[in-house]
């Protein structure tokens, strides 16, 4: 039934992809849908494409793991939409409508005029994508493995090979179209899990209550991680939600500026549903152990597929199976997507020249780019985990301060931003690389990103300050977008 | 209005960096970690009225709701690290979630849910831009392409 499910699943997607890529005819509909998106459209698209798999089966692990202090990471969904709506949304899309810009770097080379601040912000974005895209490949294998028996590596090729059809023919045009079909499967599966999440544990009040008594901790405000680490969460994919620009150069797409109106209720609303199950899930599952209901698990990722196992239909099991695949997918289309932009947009403009074909070579470079990953994904092992990890900071630490400050405030200069994205690119992969070497330990309750993310925006303010003086003005056009 | 803003935004990213530095420093003074809550909910609050803001002025509803918005995040990650830890066996539970848990979730997970989205959807209109905005913004650019390419050929034709 399960192999079934995920085989329909499978044959939706590639229909919808043969629909969308007949209607990728430009650079635009590759990069940017052609800037003909509907709301609902963009909100589901975009729900789809910031849950990655980790919503589904590393969240509900981590919940498991080191309780509540790992509902951290999707609290700021509350706000986080809103804060984009209010701060990115409008000037994002009157940009691409006044220049017809494609990428976030692109955005970041228009405020500052500056190639270097677009060459190096496009660097931040390519270096994060291999990473991100190798770990969804893994966690994609990991699933196909799961349903179809495949074994790992050959999961991992077949997982790349389904993504790459779509995405290098149909672009992220595409993309936003599998994005709605999957967006939805995600909401409906993580809808019905929760539910047979509490009703397997007795009711929320009597998890509670379970856990309680074998571990106080677990059910705290905090966690096992204690505040400090607990409210860095918070911060991190709060403010960092603003950087993230597989998420953000959708604001691109939008057909009509004035459809913003109900975009962060939609969103919100689509994002908080989907996310049921990666509380609901960690905290019965524990609960179920704490009871003695189930044995305690070998892995914490076993969280989902054991209590899918134990405690759903098959059918049920099928969809969410279907709806982990479906979220991989769609992140890593979008993260395809940004990388090419970057490597066939960004970085010529930076070196002063400019791809002819765009839309030849944007097809070229998500190619090359899901090549490497995969190789990444299939060589690296752990390594792979380690690469995905830092890619939220990197890209929160990077892209906050020279973009969603830098076009809410005409005293950031062209230097205080270049400044910023070299100090986030530093502090991130520095501090990383040393820790998972285990070369230094940060303090305790202190994480990589959120130290990234604080001293870009100290750098960014600093130098923007002392630099002021000599700043050059605002290109007329980006000073109306700024005070639209 | 943007420059109090911006104020308010400097500072909260000071209170943030606050309990990183005590940690490098091996001193972990619990009063940092308030300024963290405080911090971490001003930098987000302060950015969004910083996106709201037209023309240097922020609609009094926006004001208002920014500012609850601050008080119940700011003041329930508060409350939860004030009150004394009862997670334990007959701990008080509120919507099924222990008491100081609940406050944090409810609190910031759900009530902006209910509140931010239609704040923004009602002061949408005064903030939209008119076609004849989205004209100017066209007209600029066309404007600023036209003399950068003026730039780039009169070097060319001096030289020439």
């Amino acid at each position: 039934m399960i192999v079934a499910v995920a085989l329909v699943y499978f044959i939706i997607v590639a229909a919808i992809a043969t629909w969308a890529t007949r209607r990728t005819r430009s650079a635009s509909d590759f990069f940017v849908a052609g800037a003909g998106v509907g709301l609902w459209t963009l909100a589901i698209a975009k729900m789809a494409a910031t849950l990655s798999g980790f919503a589904f089966i590393g969240g509900p692990g981590l919940v498991y793991t080191i309780g509540i202090g790992a509902v951290f990471i999707i609290l700021p969904g509350a706000v986080s939409n809103a804060l984009g709506a209010w701060v990115l949304a409008k000037k994002m899309r009157l940009l691409g409508e006044a220049r017809g810009l494609f990428t976030i770097p692109d955005a970041i080379g228009a405020r500052y005029r500056s190639r270097l601040a677009q060459g190096l912000a496009a660097s931040a974005v390519l270096v994060a994508v291999v990473g991100y895209i190798a770990t969804n490949l893994l966690a994609l294998g990991l699933v196909i493995d799961a349903i179809f028996g495949t074994g790992l590596a050959t999961g991992i090729l077949i997982g790349t090979a389904i993504i790459l059809t779509y995405s290098v023919a149909g672009g992220i045009l595409a993309g936003i179209y599998t994005d709605v079909f999957q967006g939805s499967v995600m909401a409906l599966a993580s809808a019905i899990v929760f539910y047979y999440a509490m009703r397997s544990g007795g009711g929320m009040g009597h998890i509670s209550r379970t856990v309680m008594a074998a571990d106080a901790a677990f059910m705290g405000p905090w966690g096992r991680i204690g505040p400090l680490a607990a409210m860095s969460f918070f911060f991190v994919f709060g403010v960092g939600s603003l950087g993230q620009p597989h998420v953000v150069h959708k604001f691109y797409m939008l057909r009509d500026p004035r459809q913003l109106k109900w975009y962060p209720l939609l969103m919100t609303v689509a994002l908080a549903v989907t996310q049921l199950l990666y509380v609901g899930v960690g905290v019965a599952m524990k609960g179920l152990v704490a009871g003695g209901t189930l044995a305690p698990l070998a892995r914490a990722d076993q969280a989902t597929p054991q209590f899918l196992l134990h405690y759903t239909p098959t059918l049920v099991a099928g969809l969410v199976f279907s709806g982990v695949a479906a979220a991989i997918m769609a992140t890593v289309n979008s993260f395809m997507s940004v990388g090419a932009a970057a490597l066939t947009h960004d970085l010529p403009i930076a070196l002063g020249g400019r791809v002819r074909d765009e839309l030849f070579w944007g097809r070229v470079s998500t190619f090359v780019l899901a090549v490497v990953s995969a190789g990444v994904a299939l060589a690296s092992g752990t390594l792979v985990a380690f690469l995905g990890i830092f890619g939220w900071g990197l890209f929160g630490s990077t892209i906050v301060p020279a973009l969603a400050i830098g076009l809410n405030w005409d005293g950031a200069t062209r230097e205080g931003a270049i400044a910023s994205i070299a100090t986030g690119l530093a502090v991130t992969l520095v501090g990383e690389t040393l820790g998972y070497f285990k070369l230094y330990g940060l303090p305790t309750g202190v994480t990589v990103s959120a130290l990234a993310l604080v001293s870009s925006l100290l750098v960014f303010f600093a130098v923007s300050w002392l630099t002021r003086r000599g700043a050059q003005p605002l290109d007329a056009d980006i000073q109306l977008v700024m005070e639209a | 209005m943007k420059r109090l803003l911006l104020r308010l935004l400097v500072l909260s990213v000071l209170l943030v960096a606050m309990p990183y530095a005590a940690a490098f420093a091996g001193l972990a003074p619990e009063w940092t970690l308030y300024a963290l809550a405080i911090g971490v909910n001003g930098v987000i609050v302060s950015l969004m009225a910083l996106g709201a803001v037209r023309r240097d002025r922020l609609p009094r509803s926006l004001v208002w709701t920014f500012a609850g918005l601050f008080v119940l995040c700011a003041g329930a990650f508060v409350v939860a690290l004030a009150l004394p830890a009862n997670e334990g066996v007959g701990g008080p539970l509120l919507l099924g979630l222990p008491l100081r848990t609940a406050i944090v979730l409810y609190g910031i997970g759900v009530v902006p849910i209910a509140i931010l989205p239609f704040a923004y959807a009602l002061t949408f209109e005064s903030s939209t831009l008119s076609d004849d905005d989205l004209v100017r913004v066209r007209e600029a650019y066309e404007r600023v392409s036209a003399a950068k390419e003026r730039d780039e050929r009169e070097p060319a034709g001096e030289a020439a």
